[in-house]
């Protein structure tokens, strides 16, 4: 009641609307007659599958995804071969298999980097405020700025191509989102008498700030982080295609839809066809889940 | 025949639970119905029906007539005719229930010109005359200014104003008072009667309050649990309440025991100024604001003069003022000076922004005050500690008990997890699981409760589990800021009753702050009332209650809602 003048206000100035990166506003909003269990189910069903085809692929996959089978290129879907093969004869379904491998590890490394750097950052910014906050919140805009994409075609520029260069600078590009999240919600929780408790009750501010209110705001900061995977998936793919990431002969789905291009004007569609389902198919799962989280959290907050 | 008739009303949820149980309450022409319960009660669903506001979904069953008609199964358009010319309602925040980006006059007038095809001028003309009905002191400057710009009360007087420009026969009243102030809900409690008086209406007084119901209403039906527990004359039901609940419910209600002979401890109470009550008082200080108000050196003098025994906490010169951006820095607290016996309780009594809970954030070391000292025990305590061992040493002297119970305990921590920890900091030697064990146990919390997540939990429990926090820790004075406050009355008297017992049993020393007089009657032996920053009045409880020397502390006695208090009367 008696709160005062000044302490009450809920927001410090360096909160104003920032421009958004082009990436993360291409959401699948799903309608809401989809939203519930049925949608949550399936989509948790196809995230499984690509989970274990990833990691049992050197077990379950019928054939090296490498062997090259001149004889037999663009040989339709079979007994042999249920998803046929490429321009090489190379069986699809091993090489999808192994492909989905690079294409979730990717992703994973890039959401727990930028999670991890995302919520210290974030944290950080919002309990010492002061010039902290200002300097921090300059640098997220920076990396705001930079879309994703360029900041990782830059790093393979710097240093060569591969998986690693590009995971990393993802994560630094994808921090700031995580960051400003956090942020906000480390303010918002702030504000809350039980932090002030806390220090009534003698415990230090560092203490209170990564044991008490960084597992509070680590749900829903979680929720979006699952989104940012969909994202991530794709923009990493979109880097393959363009032949900056995972390289021959290793497959990966981006670079399966490059190298399947020479045959769409032969009119094998089958090659390109595959691994892009099977992107779209994996973002909007983790799309569906990712909101599920959010909605559920958010549920259980009000 | 009646304005409203409910008779038999019950309301089921889809799930099945049955929130109301056969209500029957009729309002007549010019009388004013109490509708009184605690949270939960159903209170507010009952006089909903009346305006065909209800749950979605829900099923209903009995009868609600307004003027002979029946609200149930009502068309849309229908009850918007109602709602336009018959039933009016004043909600309880009038900050939510008015779009903040269109001006008070966009607001008032809205109704007229869209329902009823009212000119802009004859709409415009409504809302002025209806501005003055409400005493509002410009109406044609606040036509045209925006919600931000008026005060909470200014604000409820133009919802009011909004509620009466169909002319209703019925005002529905939810809550009107209780985001307001004390001297504020006198005023707007007054208005009403009188608008009640001059237009003839019916109204419909919703309040968890008894005090306020009794001072304003001329009938009352109590409700608890979607059941009328008890109905009948106001006055009739204060002084011989029947029902046990109601008996329970006028025992609790602190306000309406402010008159209570309590004996004086203190011989010089009778004295108007505050000369006999600081000397009298013993140790008590209330300088230089209450020097203002009559009490001399004498004050000054005793503590100067006594020196001996050290009282627990000495506040001395502290001020906190706020830089506001673009506007002159705001007091919150000027040089207040006050000091507290070790044993005893003090009372701060003021209204919002009185800077009593910026008082108490200094206190405990949450701000650092920009003048003066805080001593506890003999201890400089101003200002935030730095370090860990300033940090744990503060908190032994000071713990505090927040005001609102659903946001000082951590969500994700239960709450036997929450005392120990806090126990296990300044452990001792001793056993922070036992400690926990055994405060949880005392302030009343079951096995079950106690490994509880805190949303599990009622206010009540809550704030009992904040008071075990805080005793963990075995601190020397306890700060309760606005500590009761969020809670029912019936769990207050618990709660205020948990208080005195433990000052009994710990020798505790406890600032309690509260804008209730009649809650700091029965807790505080000694109160001072803060204004604007300035201690206005200081002295022991009951001299200062029953001879108040200030102005302002009379003005807030008399706000203090009571059946006695005259409001009922137009003027």
């Amino acid at each position: 009641m008696t709160a005062p003048v000044i302490s009450n206000v809920p927001e410090p100035s360096s909160d104003e609307p920032t421009p958004h990166r082009p990436a993360p506003r291409v959401r699948w909003k799903t309608p809401r007659w989809m939203r519930g269990t049925v949608l949550v189910w399936i989509a948790a069903v196809v995230l499984v599958v690509a989970v274990l085809c990833a990691v049992l692929a050197p077990w379950l996959a019928p054939y090296d995804p490498d062997r090259i089978d001149l004889m037999n290129q663009y040989a339709s879907p079979s007994a042999a071969h249920w998803l046929g093969t490429d321009s090489l004869g190379r069986d699809m379904l091993s090489r999808m298999m192994h492909g989905a491998r690079t294409a979730l590890l990717g992703p994973l490394l890039v959401v727990i980097g930028s999670s991890i750097l995302g919520m210290l950052l974030g944290l950080l910014a919002a309990w010492r405020g002061g010039w902290v906050d200002a300097v921090l919140a300059r640098l997220f805009d920076l990396l705001f700025a930079f879309p994703a994409l360029l900041l990782a075609i830059l790093a393979v520029a710097l240093f060569g191509k591969g998986l690693v260069a590009p995971v990393i600078a993802m994560a630094i590009a994808y921090a700031p989102i995580v960051a400003r999240l956090t942020r906000q919600l480390v303010l918002a929780e702030k504000q809350r008498a039980y932090v002030s408790a806390y220090r009534v009750q003698g415990f230090g501010g560092g203490w209170i700030a990564l044991n008490r209110v960084l597992p509070n705001v680590t749900p829903v900061v979680g929720a979006q982080s699952t989104l940012n995977f969909g994202y991530v998936l794709a923009e990493l793919a979109g880097l393959s295609f363009l032949g900056l990431g995972v390289q021959a002969p290793q497959s990966d789905w981006g670079s399966m839809i490059n190298e399947a291009q020479v045959g769409l004007l032969s009119g094998h569609y089958l090659p390109a066809i595959i691994p892009a389902v099977a992107v779209v198919l994996v973002v909007v799962a983790v799309n569906i889940l990712g909101e599920e989280f959010a909605e559920r959290i958010g549920g259980n907050k009000a | 025949m009646s304005l409203l008739e409910i008779s038999q009303l019950t309301l089921d949820l889809p799930g099945g639970k049955r929130l109301l149980h056969g209500i029957d309450l009729t309002v007549e022409p010019g009388r004013t119905v109490g509708l009184v319960g605690e949270s939960g009660s159903g209170k507010s669903l009952t006089a909903r029906t009346a305006l065909g506001l209800f749950p979605e979904k829900a099923k209903l069953g009995g009868s609600v007539k307004v003027d002979g008609t029946e609200v149930l199964g009502l068309s849309g358009s229908a009850l918007r005719a109602l709602r336009l010319s018959d039933v009016a309602m004043v909600f309880q925040d009038p900050r939510a229930g008015i779009n903040p980006v269109r001006t008070l006059g966009d607001h008032l007038t809205e109704a007229l010109r869209l329902g009823e095809g009212v000119s802009g001028e004859a709409a415009r003309k409504r809302a002025m005359e209806l501005m003055e009905a409400v005493r509002l002191p410009r109406p044609e400057k606040h036509f045209h200014q925006y919600p931000h710009e008026l005060s909470g009360g200014q604000l409820q007087r133009i919802m009011i104003a909004g509620a009466l420009m169909g002319n209703p026969r019925l005002l529905v009243c939810d809550e009107p008072t209780t985001a307001l102030d004390v001297t504020t809900q006198a005023e707007i409690v007054r208005l009403l009667a009188t608008l009640r008086d001059e237009r003839g209406m019916g109204m419909l007084f919703i309040t968890h309050d008894l005090g306020l119901a009794g001072a304003l209403c001329d009938d009352v039906v109590v409700l608890a649990g979607g059941r009328v527990q008890e109905r009948g004359d106001m006055a009739a039901v204060l002084a011989h309440p029947t029902a046990e609940y109601t008996q329970r419910l006028v025992a609790a209600t602190p306000s309406l025991h402010l008159d209570d002979a309590v004996p004086s401890v203190v011989s010089g109470a009778s004295l108007p100024d505050g000369a006999g009550s600081a000397s009298a008082g013993g140790r008590h200080e209330a300088a230089p604001a209450a020097s203002q108000a009559g009490a001399p050196e004498a004050g000054r003098g005793t503590l100067a003069g006594d020196g001996v025994v050290e009282p627990l906490l000495r506040v001395e010169g502290v001020r906190r003022t706020y830089a506001v951006r673009g506007k002159d820095p705001v007091t919150a607290v000027a040089d207040a000076s006050f000091v507290i016996p070790r044993g005893s309780a003090l009372g701060v009594v003021g209204e919002s922004g009185s800077g009593k809970s910026t008082l108490a954030r200094m206190v405990v070391g949450l701000e650092t005050p920009d003048a003066g000292t805080i001593t506890v025990a003999g201890k400089d305590r101003t200002g935030t500690p730095r370090g860990r061992e300033a940090r744990l040493a503060h908190a032994r002297s000071v713990q505090m008990v927040f005001q609102d119970p659903y946001l000082s305990l951590d969500p994700r921590i239960p709450v036997i997890r929450a005392v120990r920890d806090a126990a296990a900091l300044h452990a001792d030697g001793r056993d922070a699981a036992a400690v926990a064990k055994e405060l949880l146990d005392r302030v009343g919390l079951t096995a079950e409760q106690q490994q509880a997540l805190p949303r599990t939990l009622s206010g009540g429990q809550r704030q009992r589990v904040a008071m075990a926090r805080a005793l963990a820790v075995q601190p020397e004075l306890l700060v309760m800021d606005e500590a009761t406050s969020a809670l029912d009355v019936s769990v207050q008297a618990q709660v205020l009753q948990l208080v005195t017992e433990l000052r009994a049993e710990r020798g505790l020393t406890v600032l309690f702050i509260s804008h209730d007089l009649g809650v700091v009657r029965r807790v505080c032996d000694e109160t001072l009332v803060l204004r604007r920053g300035e201690i206005v009045e200081a002295g022991p409880t009951a001299a200062l209650l029953d001879h108040p020397a200030h102005e302002y502390t009379r003005l807030l006695l008399d706000s203090v809602p009571r059946p006695d208090a005259g409001w009922r009367l137009a003027g």
